[in-house]
């Protein structure tokens, strides 16, 4: 206490002298009044708005408000906590919310060794504890957006908590099952994910095509059919067993194609269309195989025993809802771009094809719509209330 | 014991409401509910209508009893391991089927805005579907929203006291799935008898890989980790098989938009060839450190 406050006086006394210096007056008296009026403007504590009022919002934009903050003042920096709080609140909108630097500039904010506690119930009772919260809510936002701290991290958070500081434990259990979730997915996807929807659509169907290993994904262009109106990509899979399911399918028979079903990429769904087939007949024998009250002996039998049924175990692609011979996402998932579709697997030897009936049991994704909506009118409805 | 102290802490926290609180209270010692505070009792039938429900109910309680005495007589437990032989515990095909399971979504609290049904689809199957809204109302108190859950209902004996499926001889759980592509947590509830263990769970993802294919995943227990009302506990340690309280499945990915995830069923194995008792390694932290 004593300490600081001989420091306190050391810099009003060392400005004091330089101010008397700069106006080259020996005799002019410090005011505290003046004073005050003098630092009003530049120690605003409040740091409302400081993300929000920038126009170029990216990454240095980010690092140079922080390094602002930090510039201000070096022995008295104060607001640490509010100032990490607004700046984890607009780390979206700055791009910067998946990157380990910032959170670690963000960090190294906080002073080195004064939060660490001195004695046994300092640390049991949670020293400093709305600074350990904002660090623990810190690391939280870095789990939440899938960032690995890295062992820097343990470093900062030893040197401004301590060893028994809540946020260092947080970090550890952060490195003990981070790395065990992070590769868990049987069907990884880049990180960053690409933002263009054709690499998108191209893993929706890799995915759904990878039930069967002989799976082959295949990029059509619609402008390579003469009719077609769109000009767009059609990823498509199909693999031997369909094609041969494909072939094998009697012409009088209808071929659907339905859609648009959906599918989850990591957030970003795409959209995909089915080549389907009505379902093969199922052949179910009722008969109970721990039934003896039936057993033929062949010592008494005179006619030869029947050939046994050979039953082909059906491939994953004739399911109980109908036989899938393709899956394909494309550009625009409309008509149009389907039936160039069907057009290219013609061309790619099904020849049949054309003959086969194709019926096209599109449906928009129309709930979407109906909650962005209902979403909208809601908040119309409180801001009415209100 | 434990439900006297109930009774007798609760005039004393009734009067402590008088008194002005500059800080949070701080409920880290006892539980008050098992259900968190979420009991609704908004809209509980008069006390008549209870009773007259309640001795309608008798009649069945009496009738699941005299099974349970039978079967104790009767029955013995199934000590034989039968490898590879999936047994079906939750089959979907009728209405019957889903009277079984509760939904919740965060909207049902008013702590969010997002939907869940269970249905059966036109194959007669269970669809789990809605919608995951990342929308936080702004009441000031709820910090993050998004969440849809399908549980079944409590396992319990005869006059509802409460009771537990065992499982201890299976390791494996199988489930016939179709999803769409997100992926979904399981919980295996294994509540306790005292408040501290009323929370506990063991939980695990479960990817969907999307498509119109159906998918069996066939998830080992061992690798069934342990936590409490959502956070990973820091003393790690493997299911409590003969003590299953309940199952649920969760759709809480952290992206918003439409879920849906179609069952056929969710049964046990045992497979003799998977011999890993817990995934997890458990290390020695220094005192006072870990679980606090």
């Amino acid at each position: 206490m004593f300490l600081k406050k001989i420091l306190r006086y050391g810099s009003v006394i060392s400005r004091c002298k330089q101010i008397s210096i700069n106006n080259n007056c020996p005799r002019s008296f410090q005011l505290s009044a003046n004073r005050y009026e003098e630092q009003k403007d530049k120690k605003s504590l409040v740091l409302k708005d400081t993300f929000e009022n920038i126009q170029n919002k990216n990454k240095n934009s980010y690092l140079e408000m922080v390094k602002i903050f930090v510039s201000r003042d070096h022995i008295y920096r104060r607001g640490h906590v509010e100032f990490i709080y607004s700046a984890l609140k607009n780390m979206e909108e700055f791009g910067v919310n998946k990157d380990l630097e910032v959170y670690k500039a963000l960090l190294d904010i906080l002073p080195k060794g004064k939060f660490i506690p001195q004695n046994m119930i300092q640390a049991e009772f949670m020293h400093y504890p709305k600074q350990q919260q904002c660090a623990i809510d810190l690391l939280e936002q870095m789990e939440d957006n899938g960032v690995m701290p890295d062992i820097e991290m343990e470093s900062l958070l030893l040197n401004i908590y301590g060893k028994r500081g809540y946020p260092l434990r947080k970090y550890w259990r952060m490195m003990y099952w981070m790395p065990k979730f992070k590769n868990l997915s049987p069907w990884p996807v880049p990180d960053p994910l690409p933002k263009d929807t054709f690499d998108l659509a191209k893993y929706a169907i890799e995915r759904i095509s990878s039930v069967d290993v002989n799976s082959v994904v295949s990029v059509y262009q619609t402008v390579d059919i003469p009719d077609s109106i769109d000009d767009t990509w059609i990823v498509s899979a199909q693999s031997k067993i369909q094609r041969r399911l494909l072939s094998e399918h009697k012409i009088e028979k209808p071929i659907f194609v339905e859609g648009a079903f959906r599918i989850w990429i990591k957030g970003n769904p795409i959209n995909y269309f089915v080549l389907r087939g009505d379902p093969k007949p199922v052949l179910l024998e009722d008969k109970d195989p721990d039934d003896v009250s039936d057993l033929k002996v062949s010592l008494f039998n005179i006619k030869p025993p029947t050939a046994k049924h050979v039953k082909v175990i059906p491939s994953v692609h004739e399911q109980e809802d109908g036989v899938i011979f393709s899956v394909c996402a494309t550009g625009t998932s409309s008509k149009d771009s389907l039936l160039s579709w069907i057009r290219h697997l013609e061309k790619d030897g099904y020849p049949n094809l054309g003959k086969v009936p194709v019926v096209f049991k599109l449906k928009s994704v129309s709930r979407e719509i109906a909650n962005l909506e209902t979403e909208t009118e809601e908040e119309n409805k409180k801001i009415e209330e209100t | 014991m434990f439900s006297m102290w109930k009774f007798v802490q609760y005039p004393l926290c009734r009067q402590g409401k008088r008194t002005f609180h500059t800080s949070p209270t701080l409920n880290a010692f006892w539980e008050r509910d098992d259900k968190g505070g979420y009991r609704n009792l908004d809209n509980m039938p008069p006390l008549k209508d209870r009773l007259r429900e309640g001795l309608h109910e008798l009649k069945n309680e009496i009738k699941l009893w005299t099974q349970e005495v039978k079967e104790r007589f009767e029955d013995d437990p199934i000590l034989i391991f039968r490898p590879g032989e999936v047994d079906v515990k939750w089959r979907f095909g009728n209405e019957e089927s889903l009277k079984n399971w509760n939904i919740t979504s965060d909207s049902d609290n008013k702590e969010g805005f997002s939907k869940a049904s269970l249905t059966l689809t036109e194959q007669g199957k269970a669809l789990f579907s809605g919608n995951l809204s990342m929308r936080v109302p702004k009441d000031g108190r709820v910090k993050r929203s998004g969440y849809c859950s399908m549980k079944t209902h409590r396992a319990r004996k005869s006059f509802k006291r409460d009771g537990h499926l065992d499982w201890t001889a299976y390791n494996m759980l199988v489930m016939k799935v179709r999803g769409d592509g997100r992926s979904y947590l399981l919980n295996i509830h294994c509540k306790g008898y005292y408040d501290l263990t009323w929370n506990d769970m063991y939980h695990y993802v479960l990817f969907t890989r999307g498509g119109p294919y159906w998918q069996v995943a066939r998830i080992p227990f061992s690798k069934f980790f342990f936590g409490s009302k959502g956070r990973v506990q820091d003393m790690q340690r493997q299911v409590q098989l003969d003590r299953v309280a309940s199952f649920g499945i969760t759709a809480g990915e952290r992206y918003g938009g439409d879920f849906a995830l179609e069952i056929d069923y969710i049964g046990l194995e045992f497979d003799p060839n998977h011999r890993e008792e817990f995934a997890y390694e458990m290390y020695r932290t220094d005192s006072y450190i870990a679980s606090t």
